[in-house]
């Protein structure tokens, strides 16, 4: 079962970069990108790091620990040393909050 | 997975996040400057070692070249290695691929290993990357700053690469989706190398006058630089600031090592690129040791330790950053072989 739920207001995250958010005992990255807003899990599937001190590139955010990439929108694993897809989750934007959809 | 990786929090040093994100931000612009001002040197000392063939000026002329080929090379391949040299990946990629030729090593089993490296810096049989045993003595130290035992390291893991055969430390490092990738870029490198000895062997000199006598010459020149990141310092400890060193050196040394100088601070926060280095360096300075003194003193300092291990003497530096258990008044146990073997 999936719930809706409000993750922060959008103007906490600057352009061209992401925040962290925990919830329920897990951890998400929610962010801001020249194309929207969108929210993945929070640790690199590489080495387990937590990405909310990567950088965040166009669409493209960059485990901050050993620069492995993913598309953001996707999830996809775009180079070494990366190589598992990180899980993405749907975001919407209600009156200046982003909500994201955790399954 | 529970570990903690070597890097800035496991190493008790803190910055602001607006602050990392502000010196991590890429650009396309230095790398570039820096690559066309290596091709310009390349290309005049080369032109230098053209005419000095033939006469004995070609020996200061071999030598300009050859540090100006091989210490660079080996700079960008890093910065490549990370991602870190151009915003535009496929730039990143092709200069990546091309440094990692003349460096020597393959560029994906280099990433893989890398990431061991820094995940576990400097951790006895965890991290991929020590190239000598520990602590060093004289023997060590004139393997890795020969290149020889970097040479039989490599031949070996290319050939084992390209035949599928991995060994228990690239098995350790490389997710096991990866291996073919891994084996097919050995086999690319293999079939290049072959293909420039087929040249030599053909009648072809400029596979030997411009790549493989200036590796072979530059080799001493790059482990000048490289030998002195971990030397003496900690190993299996959490914190960088134990396990790692910076030093001072001349613009011109940073030029062609990439800023790679500020090692320390490299490890510490790897998702900043070489061009920003200086200025993380003035962020941090406060929460980390001084730099040792120049490349020179350093290494004289690092040589004179070794020697002295090997005859049995105190091995107490002067005056460069050394771990309390490297010091000792006679006799050594030694506590780990070199993983680039």
């Amino acid at each position: 079962m999936s719930t809706w739920t409000r993750a922060c207001a959008a103007d906490e995250i600057d352009e061209e970069d992401l925040i962290r958010f925990d919830h329920d005992g897990r951890t998400f990255c929610i962010y801001n990108t020249e194309k929207g807003f969108y929210a993945t899990d929070g640790h690199c599937t590489h080495e387990a790091q937590h990405l909310e001190d990567g950088m965040v590139i166009g669409t493209v955010i960059e485990c901050p620990l050993h620069q492995g990439r993913f598309d953001i929108p996707t999830g996809k694993a775009l180079s070494a040393p990366v190589c598992v897809d990180l899980k993405t989750y749907p975001v919407k934007l209600e009156d200046g909050d982003i909500f994201m959809e955790i399954s | 997975m529970s570990f903690v990786a070597t890097n800035a929090a496991s190493s008790g040093i803190k910055l602001d996040r607006k602050v990392i994100k502000q010196l991590g931000k890429r650009s396309d612009r230095p790398g570039l400057i820096w690559l066309v001002q290596w091709v310009a040197m390349l290309v005049s000392t080369g032109y230098l070692l053209h005419l000095s063939l033939g006469t004995w000026w070609v020996i200061p002329a071999m030598f300009a070249y050859a540090t100006v080929l091989v210490v660079p090379a080996y700079s960008v391949s890093h910065e490549t290695a990370h991602g870190t040299a151009f915003r535009t990946r496929w730039l990143n990629e092709l200069v990546f691929y091309i440094s990692s030729l003349i460096y020597l090593e393959e560029p994906y089993h280099r990433r893989y290993s890398h990431t061991s490296h820094h995940t576990y810096t400097y951790h006895v049989g965890k991290d991929g990357q020590i190239p000598f045993a520990l602590p060093m003595c004289f023997s060590d130290w004139l393997r890795d700053m020969t290149n020889t035992s970097y040479y039989g390291y490599y031949a070996k893991l290319l050939i084992k690469n390209a035949l599928g055969r991995f060994s228990n430390m690239t098995l350790q490092y490389t997710p096991e989706g990866e291996l073919p990738k891994l084996k097919w870029g050995a086999r690319l490198f293999l079939l290049i190398y072959t293909g420039l000895a087929a040249l030599v062997i053909a009648g072809y000199m400029w596979p030997l006058i411009c790549f493989v006598i200036p590796r072979i010459i530059g080799g001493p020149v790059m482990s000048y630089f490289t030998i002195l990141q971990h030397a003496e310092l900690a190993e299996n400890s959490p914190s960088i600031v134990d396990s790692t060193r910076s030093v001072r050196t001349t613009w011109l040394a940073r030029f062609l090592y990439m800023n790679m100088n500020n090692h320390l601070e490299h490890h510490l926060y790897p998702q900043v690129p070489f061009y920003s280095l200086p200025a993380l360096n003035e962020a941090i300075e406060d929460q980390i040791p001084e730099p040792d003194p120049g490349l020179w003193r350093t290494n004289l300092e690092v040589l004179s330790v070794v020697v002295r291990r090997s005859l049995g003497k105190n091995t107490k530096t002067a005056s460069i950053r050394q771990a309390p258990h490297m010091i000792t008044n006679g006799s050594y146990t030694r506590l780990a072989e070199r993983t680039m073997q």
